[in-house]
Parts: C-alpha cells; structure tokens; sequence
C-alpha cells in the first residue's frame, strides 16, 4: 500500500495525525508529513483510517 | 427523471424541517439517486454515494451555485463555496489561510477565555436559554471581531446570517425576507470593503491587503467576505445549541466527557453528524454521468444531503445514537473534498473550548421545559433551548 499526499491541497486540519500519528504528522509549517510512503503491512488499516479522515480528501491510499 | 424512483413527501415543509430523519431514511432505501418531486430537484442521500460526489468535484461543480433556487446562487456568484478550477484554488488560498488551526494557534486562548466568561455568566443564572444565552453568544463574541465587522452592524448580524441561510434553501414563504436581509448583508459587504474600515489583523483587512497586492480582484473582496461570514454564525449556533440538547438529554455521555476532557473532538463530531447543521447543499451535473445505477444527464442540478448521509445505516452502526465515543471523524457533516468547510477549525475551537469549560464546572445539563426548533429550509437547530445548569 502506498500512500500519495496531496501537500498543496493540505490545510493543517491535523485529523490524520489524530487519526493515526504512526503515520501522518504535520510540519512546522503544519502541512502533512508521511513517515512512511510505502505502508508496512500492520499499518494498512491504520493508514486508510487516517487518510479517510482527511476533510479535504489531500490523502489517497493505493494497494 | 429516467431511471430513479420518486419520493412525494416534503423535505421543506415546517413538517418536515422539525422531523426530517424519517424522510432521509425512505429516501435513502429508494436508491442512491431519488426525484424528491415536492423539490423538483433529485437528491442523493446514501453515504457512499455523497462522499463521492463531494469528491469529484471535476463532474460534480459548484461554479453554477451550491444553493437550492436560482436567486441565492445568483447572490453568491464570486464566492469561493461557488467557484470551480482554476478560480477555485486561488480563493480558496486567499479565504482559508488565515482559518488552518496552526493560524488559530494565536487565537485560542483568547476564544477559551470567551468561553469561560459565557459559562461563567451563566452559571449564575437558573432557567437557561442555551440557545441565547450560549449558542448565539460564542459565535458572536469570536467572529465579528476576528471578521473586523464594526460594533455598528452587530445588532443586525443574526437576523443577517439567519437570512442568508433561509434564502439559500427553497423557496417557500420564508423566502422574500430572507433575500431581503441577505441583500442588507450584500450591501453592506459592500460598503465595509468600500470603506476600507476593519481593523488591521482582521480576517476583512487581510483581504482587502490581498486585493491591494493583485491576488484576488478588488470586485471580489465583497463575495470573499460573505465566504467567511455567511457559514460562520448559523452553523456554529447549530452546532453548540445541538451539543447542548444532546448532552442533556443523554447526561450517560456528559459523565464520560467530564471523566476524558480528550473526547471533545469526538463529542464535536458526534453532534455534527447526527444533527448536522447544514442539511445539504447542491451541485451540477458538469456531464452526462451515472450515481450507482442511474443515469444523471449533464446538466442535472442534485441536492446533496449531508444529514442524511451522516446517519446512513449502510455505514453508521446505531446511527441514530449519541456516541461520542465512535469512530466517527469521517462524517460529511462539514462536507468533503476541495470545498470541505474551510472554517471547521474555528468551529472546532468554539464548540470544544464551551463544552470543555462547561464539563469543568457542570456536573449536570437537564432539560428545564419544550425546545423550540428553528424554521429554516437549510440549517438544522434549535430556536429555544430551556436547560438548567447544575454547577459542581
């Protein structure tokens, strides 16, 4: 699973780091940082929960 | 409309705005594309379907209006919520730079203070009206000001926001004075970018700064204010009036706020879904296209209804329960997509810092006598909220 992170779209909403902190946190400028692209397979859900979330849909995850 | 089943009973009706879940849930088993022939308009009312719809914002485009009659998306053309690619992206920026939760950072305390001198006030006070007493009184001591609206206007704001609400629904009796007090906004929209009069650091100088530099148009600075201003005041009323209600009539959900402060942003979501304050709004067919099995001809105008997908059973176990403890950060009571509510932040600072200070200091929010529900097509809330407060 990969995940694709739209950063021009990001508005620094935060739900996907509240969602799933393993894998989604915002920067200084509080734009989403992925800490992992290529998603290691117990994170799977973890990172389609987060990207879920994301109000302004600027995650995609793809299998 | 070919191919979709009808649905005769009205929405819109002072019925039908007071009990509307009834009619979602019909109309949601009646398939992904419904003609609400009352409307004369098809409605898409499952949770798949309208996160998908809010989603292709390329088939399904906002640059006709958003709004459920021809004069509201004429009095909103040139706002941000009504535009499309590429003009779209550049409002967006201008509008929502300033409403990120890292540009609020510098606001909160400032709104948890309000917020601890409403529920201050009202605790020493015995028959409440959660509605004028908290709902109306967040919204307005954050917003005018953050706006840069002059003390001058602010008598006039709610009865200003309620009317540019209502006329955005269809049109009904309620209609003629709603555009009448939308057209005051306008107007006066109007006059506040002419006089060039907000404060500097307010949301309406900010603006006014972007048209000095050439990034929007100065003709546009009046629609960009409307932006920030129409959804501000309704929504958030809705919203913590909602909260109110809920957390009285389910006092099991305010012990578990008061014992995990942390489940504010779940409680948040949690009224947004279930009581979520804008019903819908619409969009255009920009093709032919298909929902689920039916055809959708270019052209089509489709009411999207945010409320009823929040409580779809096909994705919500138990929709019509207060859980504050679900999964339930991917509800579409804000929207989805690009035009996502640009100001959810500010909402999630107002409704969390009232229920917060409120769960320090009330062991116990009890109805005190018959809420009234506002009549307005489009927002969901209360009119009148009789609560007691019981302090700890």
């Amino acid at each position: 699973m990969n995940i694709i992170a739209d950063r021009a779209r990001c508005e620094g909403h935060g739900l996907c780091e509240d969602t799933a902190p393993e894998i989604y946190e915002l920067d200084d400028d509080a734009i989403v940082v992925l800490r992992y692209e290529s998603v290691p397979p117990e994170l799977e859900r973890k990172a389609e929960a987060g990207a879920r979330v994301c109000p302004v849909a600027a995650l995609r995850v793809t299998s | 409309m070919v191919g979709a089943p009808t649905y005769d009973l009205d929405l819109f009706d002072e019925a039908g705005i007071i009990d509307p879940y009834g009619h979602y849930r019909a109309i949601r088993d009646l398939g992904p594309v419904v003609w609400l022939s009352p409307l004369g308009m098809p409605v898409v009312a499952r949770y798949d379907d309208v996160r998908a719809v809010l989603a292709d914002h390329e088939t399904f485009v906002s640059g006709q209006g958003v709004l459920m009659n021809d004069i509201a998306n004429d009095l909103t053309r040139g706002t941000t919520l009504a535009s499309d690619h590429p003009e779209h992206d550049k409002l967006r920026q201008v509008v929502a730079h300033r409403l990120t939760p890292r540009a609020l950072r510098s606001e909160k305390s400032a709104i948890e203070a309000k917020a601890e001198a409403i529920v201050q006030r009202v605790l020493d006070l015995d028959v409440i009206d959660g509605v004028t007493d908290i709902a109306h009184a967040m919204p307005m001591a954050v917003v005018p000001d953050f706006l840069g609206f002059p003390d001058d206007c602010r008598p006039h704001l709610l009865r200003w926001a309620k009317g540019a609400t209502e006329a955005g629904a269809p049109v009904s009796e309620r209609t003629a004075a709603a555009v009448a007090a939308a057209t005051e906004l306008g107007g006066y929209a109007h006059h506040l970018v002419e006089s060039r009069g907000m404060p500097a650091g307010s949301l309406g100088a900010d603006l006014i700064a972007a048209a000095d530099r050439g990034e929007v148009r100065a003709e546009q600075c009046p629609a960009l204010l409307l932006d920030y201003f129409g959804p501000s005041l309704e929504t958030t009323i809705s919203a913590l009036g909602s909260a109110l209600g809920l957390f009285a009539r389910h006092p099991e959900q305010w012990d578990l706020l008061r014992a995990d402060p942390t489940l504010v942003a779940g409680a948040f979501n949690e009224v947004v879904r279930l009581e979520s304050p804008l019903r819908g709004f619409t969009r255009v067919a920009a093709r032919d296209t298909t929902i689920g099995d039916v055809f959708v001809p270019g052209g089509t105008r489709l009411f999207v209804i945010f409320a009823s997908a929040n409580r779809d059973e096909r994705r919500w176990e138990r929709p019509d329960e207060f859980d504050i403890t679900r999964e339930n950060a991917d509800h579409v009571g804000l929207g989805y997509g690009v035009h996502g509510c640009a100001g959810q932040g500010l909402a999630r600072l107002e409704v969390g810092a009232v229920l917060t200070q409120l769960a320090r200091v009330v062991t116990r929010i009890e109805p005190a006598g018959e809420p009234v529900r506002l009549i307005n097509g489009l927002v969901r809330a209360y009119e009148s909220l009789p609560l007691r407060l019981h302090a700890a």
